[in-house]
C-alpha cells in the first residue's frame, strides 16, 4: 500500500515535468516498451549498460527480430549513434519524481547523456518518500569512491530563451520511465 | 568586457538606457510575476522558514571552518584520485586551471555554468593563453558569443528576445534560423554544442557543493551539460568557491531542497550530479579521469571572519534577490550588477570586484527588502548593502554634500527642526495653497523630479499645533505615545490629527513627547551610522517607553527602523539595552493597534462601502510582518477593499533614493499606479506618509482622479458622528 502510494505520487511528479511514465511486471514488458518506442520514434539502435548477459542476449534477440541494433560497449565508440539507452535505476523519490542512478561505470553516462531517449525501469518497493530518506544511501557511496551519483528529474531542459520551456538541449530529449509493480510471488 | 559605472552620472546613463529597453522591460515585468506564482507552489507543503534557518545555521556553522573544512576535503578526495588546489586570489586560479591545461596537452575546453568562473574572467585568461573555450550551457554560449557578461546568475540571457537570439544563431552558423521557434533554436544549440563536447580535452564546470566528509562536489544543472562536461573529456576542473565547502551531505540536500523551488519555482532540477573523486574515463591514458579541485579564496577567507559581513557567504546563488528586486525589474542585472548581479552582487561587487565597479550600484538599493524577504539563507541583503556602501564612502574619502548636511542637521533637533521651519516659510511663494502642493519644484531638486508633485510643508507642523489640541482623557483605558516622524510632523500633520481624533473615540490618552526627532533612517540610508546611532539614543530618552502602554507610528519606515533598526544600531550600547527592549516592545503600527489592541466595532463607522485600493507599504508587510490587520481594519471601517495587483511591490519612494535614481523611482511608481487605477478604485489607502508622498504625487502629476490618503485618516473619517 506504501508503495503504492509512494509510486502513484513518484509517476505523478515525474510526468509533471514532461517524463512518460508506464507501469510494467517484468523484464519482458520492459523490453517490448523499448522496442516499440524505439520503433515508434524511427530510432535503429539501442544501449542497454546494466543489464546481465542473459538478458542483453534477450534482448539483442527482440532487437534483430524486429531489426534494431543493440550496441555493444564501449559506447564511447557510438557517441553519435544512440537512439534510445535502457537502463535501471538504483532508487527513486517519489517527492520529485527522480530517479537516482549510480553512474559510476562510463558507459552508463555515456547511454544516458547522449541517448535521444532515455528509457529508466525501477521496482516500485525502490521508491524513497524523499532524498533524505536515501541519505544513509547516498553517503554509503560516496564513502566508498570514486563514484558518480545522478539525480535525474525528467529530461533535459532549459528555459534560457526568454524563460520559455524548451525539451532536450544537450541531454535525452525524452525520458520514460517504467515502474515495475511488485511480483505477486 | 564587462563595463559597470564608476560614478553616478555615467551610471545614469547606463540606468536611462536600460529603461528604454521595452523588450527588457516586459521581459522581467513578466518574470516577476510569474516568479512569484511560481515560488509560492513550489514551497507548498513544505516548512519553509524551518528549513531557511537550518540552511543559515549550516552555514553559520561552516564558515568559521573552512580552512579545515578544506583541508578534510581535500584529503578525502585526493585519497579518491583528485587533485585538490587553493587558489589565494583569482589570478591565482586562473594560473593554476590554465597550468593544469598545459600539463595535460589540452587544445579545446568546454565549460559548463559556473559564476564563480565568471568572478575570475577565466574564458578570457584561458583564450588569452592559445585555448579554445565554448560554454555549452544555453544562456552561456549565448552571452559568449555575444561578449556579454550575464544579466541573471540563474538565467544568464534573460535580456535577450528570441529574435536576438535567433539572429545571432543565423550569424554563427551561417545557416538561417526561424526568427520565432525557440525550440528549433535549442536545437541548433543540441548540435552546434556537440562536437565541441566531443573534441574538447578538459571540462570545467562550477560547483554548487563541496561536501568535506566525502570529498564529493554536487552539481545542480537543467540542460545536461555539467553531466558532458564532466563526462566526455579527460580532464576535468572543478572551480568552486571555498564558501561551497559543507561539512556533509545533510547539509547539501537542505539546500538541494530550497535551491531549485528559490530560483526557478522548480521542485529539482534535471539533474543533479555528485561526483566524488576519479571515475573510470576511457579517454584517459590511465582510464581514470584527471580530476583537479581548485578552490577559490579570494576574499572569501576574510569574508568569513568578518563580523557584519560574513552573512554574505551564506548565499546559495538561486538569484532570487534579483527576481523580486523591483530595480532589477525595472533595469535588469546589466544595469545592477557587475558579475554578481542583484542585491547580493551589490554586496559581492565590493569584495571580489572592488570598491570602483561597486561605487555606483550599491547606491542604487530602494531598502524594500523584498530580497530579503525572499533569501534562502536569511542574508540581512538591504542591512549588507548599506553597510558596503558606507565602506565605500569610507575607502573615497568623500560624501556626497546631502549626506554632510543631513548629518549636520540631524545630530542637532532643535536645529533641524528650525530648518524646516524656515523651509516651510521661504516656499511661500511656490506654494499651491488650495492643493498643498509645490507649483515648481526648488532648483535643487531638477528636472528629473518631474515625475511627481511634491508637497508643501504644513503651514502648522504638528508639534506647534499639539499643545492646544490634546485631549484630556479622564480614566482612559490606554496611554500612547505618537512618535510621528518628520513627515508627519512637518508635512502631514492631518494624519496626526486623524489618528488622536481616532483614539480619543475609543478614551485612549494620547501624547506627543517633543524631544522626538528624525528616527534616523535617512542617515542609515545614506550610511551615516554615526548619526543614526546619535538620534536613536535620542529618540530613546525622548520617547520614557516605561510611561506609555504603547508607542504608535503612522509611519512605517519609521515603525519598522525604531523596532528592528536600532537592535543593530544600539548593540554596541548595553547601558541602553533594558530601555531599547522596553521600548521595542511597545512599538505598534497602526493598524495592528486599531485591529488587535482597541479591536475596533465596525458599529462605530459609517458604512460608505467607497471602494479602496490598499499599498501594502514595504517597511510594514516585510518590515514589520504586518498583512492582515490594515485590510481587516479597512472592512471594519465600512470601506469596500479591492485587492490590487503587486499591493506589496514597492512604490519607488525609497525615501533619498528617488532623489538619486528619479527615473527608475518613476518607473516602479507608475506601474504601481497603473495597477491602482485598473482597480476602479476610489481611494488609495496606504500607511506610510513616505508613500502617500510618492504616490500621491504621482498620482496628480499624471491628473489620475484616484485620492491617496493614509489609513489613519479614511477610517477616521468614516467614524459615526457623536
Amino acid at each position: 500500500m506504501i508503495h503504492n502510494n509512494l509510486a502513484m505520487m513518484f509517476r505523478e511528479r515525474a510526468e509533471r515535468v514532461q517524463a512518460v511514465t508506464a507501469s510494467v511486471h517484468n523484464m519482458d514488458d520492459v523490453f517490448r516498451y523499448v522496442i516499440d518506442q524505439t520503433l515508434k520514434e524511427n530510432g535503429n539502435t539501442i544501449v542497454a549498460p546494466d543489464l546481465d548477459a542473459l538478458q542483453l542476449q534477450k534482448l539483442e534477440d527482440l532487437c534483430q527480430a524486429s531489426g534494431l541494433r543493440l550496441l555493444h560497449p564501449p559506447f564511447r565508440n557510438h557517441t553519435g549513434d544512440i537512439h534510445t539507452a535502457l537502463t535501471g535505476a538504483n532508487w527513486a523519490i517519489s517527492e520529485t519524481g527522480t530517479l537516482v542512478l549510480d553512474s559510476g561505470s562510463e558507459d552508463i553516462r555515456i547511454a544516458t547523456m547522449l541517448s535521444e531517449t532515455h528509457i529508466a525501469w525501477i521496482s516500485a518497493s525502490r521508491i524513497a518518500p524523499d532524498a533524505s530518506a536515501l541519505a544513509a544511501y547516498l553517503r554509503g557511496k560516496m564513502a566508498s569512491p570514486p563514484g558518480y551519483m545522478a539525480f535525474i528529474t525528467g529530461p533535459s531542459r532549459t528555459a534560457d530563451i526568454e524563460r520559455v520551456l524548451a525539451i532536450g538541449v544537450h541531454g535525452p530529449q525524452r525520458l520514460h520511465i517504467l515502474v515495475m509493480e511488485d511480483d505477486p510471488s | 568586457m564587462i563595463q559597470t559605472a564608476q560614478d553616478m552620472k555615467t551610471y545614469r546613463k547606463k540606468i536611462h538606457k536600460a529603461l528604454g529597453n521595452q523588450f527588457l522591460r516586459k521581459a522581467l515585468d513578466n518574470f516577476a510575476s510569474s516568479y512569484k506564482a511560481s515560488r509560492v507552489k513550489a514551497f507548498e507543503g513544505i516548512d519553509l522558514e524551518a528549513l531557511r534557518c537550518r540552511i543559515a545555521d549550516n552555514k553559520d556553522h561552516a564558515l568559521p571552518h573552512l580552512e579545515s573544512l578544506f583541508q578534510q576535503f581535500k584529503e578525502k578526495a585526493e585519497a579518491a584520485g583528485a587533485v585538490v588546489h587553493l587558489a589565494a586570489t583569482a589570478a591565482e586560479a586562473n594560473d593554476i586551471i590554465a597550468q593544469i591545461a598545459r600539463d595535460n596537452g589540452v587544445r579545446a575546453i568546454v565549460k559548463s555554468k559556473s559564476m564563480t568562473a565568471e568572478e575570475i574572467h577565466l574564458n578570457d585568461h584561458l583564450e588569452a593563453e592559445g585555448f579554445t573555450v565554448t560554454e555549452t550551457d544555453l544562456g552561456e554560449w549565448i552571452i559568449q558569443l555575444r561578449h556579454e557578461g550575464p544579466s541573471h546568475m540563474v538565467m544568464p540571457a534573460i535580456h535577450l528576445s528570441r529574435r536576438q537570439v535567433g539572429g545571432l544563431f543565423t550569424d554563427v552558423t551561417g545557416r538561417p534560423v526561424d526568427l520565432e521557434d525557440i525550440d528549433r533554436m535549442v536545437k541548433v544549440a543540441r548540435k552546434e554544442l556537440r562536437p565541441a563536447f566531443l573534441a574538447a580535452d578538459m571540462g570545467v564546470s562550477g560547483a554548487n557543493f563541496a561536501i568535506a566528509d566525502t570529498g564529493t562536489i554536487g552539481l545542480v544543472t537543467n540542460e545536461g551539460n555539467a553531466r558532458l562536461t564532466t563526462t566526455l573529456p579527460r580532464v576535468h576542473v572543478a572551480l568552486v568557491g571555498l564558501d561551497k565547502l559543507l561539512p556533509n551531505l545533510e547539509a547539501a540536500l537542505d539546500i538541494l531542497k530550497i535551491l531549485p523551488r528559490n530560483a526557478t519555482g522548480q521542485a529539482l532540477t534535471s539533474y543533479v550530479t555528485w561526483i566524488t573523486g576519479a571515475v573510470e574515463c576511457a579517454a584517459s591514458s590511465t582510464g581514470k579521469k584527471i580530476l583537479h579541485i581548485v578552490f577559490l579564496d579570494n576574499g572569501r577567507l576574510a569574508l568569513a571572519r568578518d563580523p557584519v559581513f560574513s552573512e554574505a557567504l551564506r548565499c546559495i546563488r538561486c538569484g532570487a534577490c534579483a527576481n523580486v528586486c523591483p530595480v532589477y525589474g525595472k533595469v535588469g542585472g546589466h544595469a545592477l550588477g557587475h558579475v554578481y548581479i542583484g542585491a547580493i552582487g551589490l554586496i559581492l561587487t565590493y569584495f571580489y570586484h572592488g570598491k570602483n565597479n561597486d561605487r555606483a550600484i550599491v547606491r542604487n538599493c530602494l531598502n524594500c527588502q523584498a530580497c530579503k524577504s525572499v533569501c534562502p539563507a536569511h542574508i540581512d541583503l538591504p542591512y549588507l548593502i548599506k553597510q558596503v556602501y558606507g565602506n565605500v564612502l569610507k575607502d573615497d574619502g568623500v560624501k556626497p554634500a546631502k549626506n554632510t548636511i543631513l548629518s549636520f542637521a540631524m545630530k542637532n533637533r532643535k536645529l533641524f527642526h528650525g530648518m524646516l521651519r524656515m523651509a516651510s516659510v521661504l516656499q511661500k511663494p511656490i506654494v499651491q495653497k488650495d492643493a498643498g502642493v509645490l507649483r515648481h519644484l526648488p532648483f535643487v531638486f531638477g528636472k528629473s523630479q518631474d515625475f511627481r508633485t511634491l508637497p508643501a510643508l504644513a503651514e502648522t507642523p504638528f508639534r506647534e499645533q499639539w499643545p492646544s489640541l490634546r485631549p484630556r482623557i479622564s480614566e482612559p483605558v490606554y496611554r500612547v505615545a505618537l512618535f510621528g516622524g518628520c513627515l508627519v510632523d512637518f508635512v502631514s500633520p492631518e494624519q496626526a490629527v486623524a489618528l488622536m481624533k481616532l483614539l480619543t473615540v475609543h478614551h485612549v490618552q494620547m501624547e506627543y513627547p517633543m524631544g522626538q526627532t528624525c528616527c534616523g533612517l535617512p542617515a542609515v540610508m545614506m550610511a551615516e551610522t554615526e548619526t543614526a546611532v546619535e538620534v536613536a539614543i535620542q529618540n530613546l530618552q525622548a520617547m520614557s517607553p516605561c510611561q506609555y502602554d504603547y508607542i504608535l507610528v503612522l509611519c512605517a519606515s519609521c515603525g519598522s527602523h525604531l523596532k528592528e533598526g536600532y537592535r543593530r544600531l544600539l548593540a554596541s550600547k548595553p547601558e541602553l539595552a533594558e530601555t531599547l527592549k522596553t521600548f521595542q516592545s511597545k512599538i505598534m503600527d497602526f493598524s495592528s493597534f486599531m485591529v488587535n489592541v482597541l479591536k475596533v466595532d465596525p458599529q462605530k463607522f459609517v458604512q460608505t462601502h467607497t471602494s479602496v485600493a490598499y499599498h501594502s507599504p514595504c517597511h510594514l508587510c516585510r518590515g514589520l510582518g504586518v498583512t492582515r490587520e490594515p485590510r481587516e481594519l479597512l472592512r471594519t471601517a465600512g470601506l469596500n477593499y479591492i485587492p490590487c495587483a503587486d499591493e506589496d511591490v514597492c512604490c519607488g519612494f525609497g525615501g533619498s533614493y528617488s532623489l538619486d535614481f528619479p527615473e527608475i523611482s518613476a518607473a516602479i511608481l507608475n506601474q504601481k499606479l497603473d495597477h491602482v487605477e485598473s482597480t476602479g478604485a476610489e481611494i488609495l489607502v496606504t500607511d506610510c506618509p513616505g508613500c502617500v508622498l510618492q504616490l500621491r504625487g504621482g498620482m496628480n502629476q499624471r491628473g489620475g482622479r484616484v485620492r491617496v490618503r493614509h489609513i489613519a485618516e479614511v477610517v477616521a473619517e468614516n467614524l459615526k458622528p457623536r
